[in-house]
């Protein structure tokens, strides 16, 4: 194989993606923003409305409101929560009137005083966000005023409170501050890797095969002195090198846009929205030696992406035909996702790590928490070289195929 | 063929045309029998072959996104000419064939004459002894048709051996020294056009053609 000859290849297919606005746009703009726009924009807007709506004051549809103990009126109106006196709090409730509603008992007061059981009644419609913000403020004040009443009831008794308590729990994470870091939604790296390393060479792949036959310039192509090999090769590498480009802005985007946006809004992340970023991995922090181990596995799983591609294209007779053969890929790319959301539960052996693109995508986890062993690495990148070879073999064969390059 | 010749594939479509040349151009691999282009074994020296034969169909396009002048070179250092080699020819293509501006323009604005005529350029920039043309003219107005049977006859003339196939009789007739008239997959008639006429008793390619595929028994219909 010449390599002067493969780079002629390649930079034809590399100037000719490069002058594609659409493709310069959905490779590596759309990877820069979206990635960020996501992990860092939704919990921001999201977590500011939850944190706006605890700080509101809600009313609250309350039944016999006179009957409400004067304690937990209190504390109801410090959890910004506003009683309205109302005829029939379910019915409030289930008219839209308001998103709660509370029924207290009659002679609530005269029971609680004189030590017997009060029975309060919340209604809410399940499901509505609203509601469920609302009814976590008053049953945080009904719990404190429990509370209250129990210390109140035992202190009477001539009895210590912490009686009710003989034993005490303590949850510690004991995880690594990697693994802390990149928080419980770390699987989207991976995927957003893998999905942008399919998405951005496609392009590149379509154009280079079925584009070529659809065009009419395979033949003047193959009918001048080059060997199939270095037109695969050069076809494959300008498609990895897409793929590649695309998956590296994404990551880019997500470390970059991170720190641009905690920057810009550090006083704005405290409360819901800083728990909410914290829980999508918005401040991942990984070593050097993670990134390094992240941007060899992305190769790997783009030089995969672009042999299927560059394979799969190569049947199509036109541009559309092609776009139609890669687009079922995406989803598939989902089914090793979800199950990478539960790879805590499932008894994976080593064996796993043969599994093409199952195999990377549990190894970025792996680096992204800071739990992967060398063996897995090992494992996952023979796996893959050797998948990429079998493809490149395949995919050299379909172009000496004349029921492959002549289907028009 | 000798040089200078034109040598006309003459039948209708689905006859073989396309597929014989392809064999020629080392595109596919015939089934039995041998084929030598200048001097070179189709199946036991294809790069050989390929570096002897400029090859222009019909069907050929651009890269839509490369100007004139990027899909010269890029198919210059395909065939190993020199970034100096390529410029020298590509100046005297775009004299011959008035390439005018579309050196310095994409390919996806040129017309169809205009693509064709880049086509050719990059068909003959590596100055290959032999030449193919498959169907050359099919969807080009009379203009650009005109120039490209131009084209061929001026290759003739530059001592290329050309090989014109071809579904339109009063092409044959206009270009050809020789032609081989090619019936569903067979050779069913070689000869000059003059030869053709004298052999059937005819005064035109279309009643010789017939003439031809009857003497041999070929029925006339499709199966």
């Amino acid at each position: 194989m010449r390599a002067g000859i493969v780079r002629q290849i390649a930079g034809k297919e590399i100037v000719s993606t490069i002058r594609d606005r659409r493709a310069i746009v959905s490779n590596l703009v759309v990877p820069l923003v979206l990635l960020p726009t996501i992990m860092l924009g939704l919990p921001l807007a999201f977590g500011g409305l939850f944190t706006r709506e605890q700080a509101t004051q809600t009313p609250v549809a309350v039944q016999n409101l006179d009957e409400l103990p004067p304690a937990l009126s209190e504390l109801l109106l410090s959890a910004n929560v506003a009683p309205q006196a109302s005829d029939d709090a379910e019915a409030a409730v289930t008219s839209d009137s308001v998103s709660l509603g509370l029924l207290v008992p009659l002679a609530m007061s005269d029971s609680v005083a004189a030590g017997e059981r009060a029975e309060l009644m919340l209604f809410t419609k399940r499901g509505n966000l609203r509601a469920e913000v609302t009814a976590s403020k008053v049953t945080g004040a009904i719990e404190a005023y429990r509370q209250g009443l129990v210390s109140e009831r035992l202190r009477d008794a001539g009895l210590d409170p912490a009686v009710l308590e003989p034993i005490t729990v303590s949850s510690v994470d004991a995880s690594s501050a990697a693994e802390r870091s990149s928080g419980q939604l770390s699987w989207i790296i991976p995927f957003f890797i893998a999905i942008w390393t399919l998405v951005g060479g496609q392009m590149t792949a379509i154009d280079a095969t079925a584009g070529e036959k659809e065009r009419g310039t395979l033949e003047a192509l193959l009918v001048a002195p080059v060997r199939r090999s270095e037109v695969v090769a050069g076809k494959f590498l300008a498609t990895l090198l897409f793929g590649l480009a695309a998956a590296v802005m994404a990551i880019v985007g997500y470390i970059a846009g991170g720190a641009i946006v905690r920057w810009l809004v550090r006083s704005r992340l405290s409360g819901e929205a800083g728990d909410m970023l914290a829980e999508l991995g918005g401040s991942l922090q990984i070593t050097p030696s993670s990134v390094a181990l992240l941007l060899v596995s992305t190769l790997l799983l783009a030089a995969t992406m672009a042999a299927v591609l560059l394979c799969l294209t190569m049947f199509a007779r036109s541009f559309k035909e092609a776009q139609s053969y890669v687009a079922p890929l995406s989803f598939l790319l989902i089914v090793p996702v979800v199950a990478l959301q539960f790879n805590d539960l499932l008894d994976l052996g080593p064996a796993v790590y043969l599994v093409p693109v199952v195999n990377v995508l549990l190894l970025m986890d792996g680096i992204v928490t800071g739990a992967f062993d060398w063996a897995a690495i090992l494992l996952t990148f023979a796996s893959l070289a050797v998948v990429v070879a079998l493809l490149l073999a395949f995919a050299h064969r379909n172009f000496s195929r004349e029921s492959v390059i002549f289907r028009t | 063929m000798p040089a200078g010749e034109i040598f006309g594939l003459l039948g209708p479509n689905g006859a073989g045309k396309t597929t014989t040349l392809r064999i020629l151009a080392t595109l596919l691999r015939p089934d039995s029998g041998t084929a030598s282009v200048a001097g070179h074994d189709v199946v036991a020296e294809p790069e050989r072959v390929r570096r002897a034969i400029g090859v222009v169909n019909g069907g050929m396009g651009l890269y839509d996104r490369l100007t004139g002048r990027e899909v010269l070179h890029y198919f210059g250092r395909l065939y190993g000419m020199s970034n100096a080699a390529i410029a020298a020819r590509t100046e005297e293509l775009a004299t011959v064939l008035e390439l005018g501006d579309a050196l310095t323009r994409q390919a996806g604005g040129f017309s169809s004459g205009m693509k064709q005529k880049i086509v050719i350029a990059r068909a003959v920039l590596h100055d290959p002894p032999v030449i193919f043309f498959d169907e050359a003219t099919s969807g080009l107005d009379v203009m650009a048709r005109r120039a490209v049977l131009d084209m061929v006859r001026r290759f003739a003339d530059g001592k290329k051996a050309v090989v014109y196939s071809t579904h339109v009789m009063t092409e044959v007739e206009e270009l050809c020294d020789r032609l081989a008239i090619v019936y569903r997959g067979e050779l069913v008639a070689v000869d000059s056009v003059q030869g053709l006429y004298e052999s059937t008793g005819t005064d035109s390619l279309e009643k010789a053609f017939f003439a031809t595929v009857r003497r041999v028994g070929q029925p006339l219909v499709a199966a």
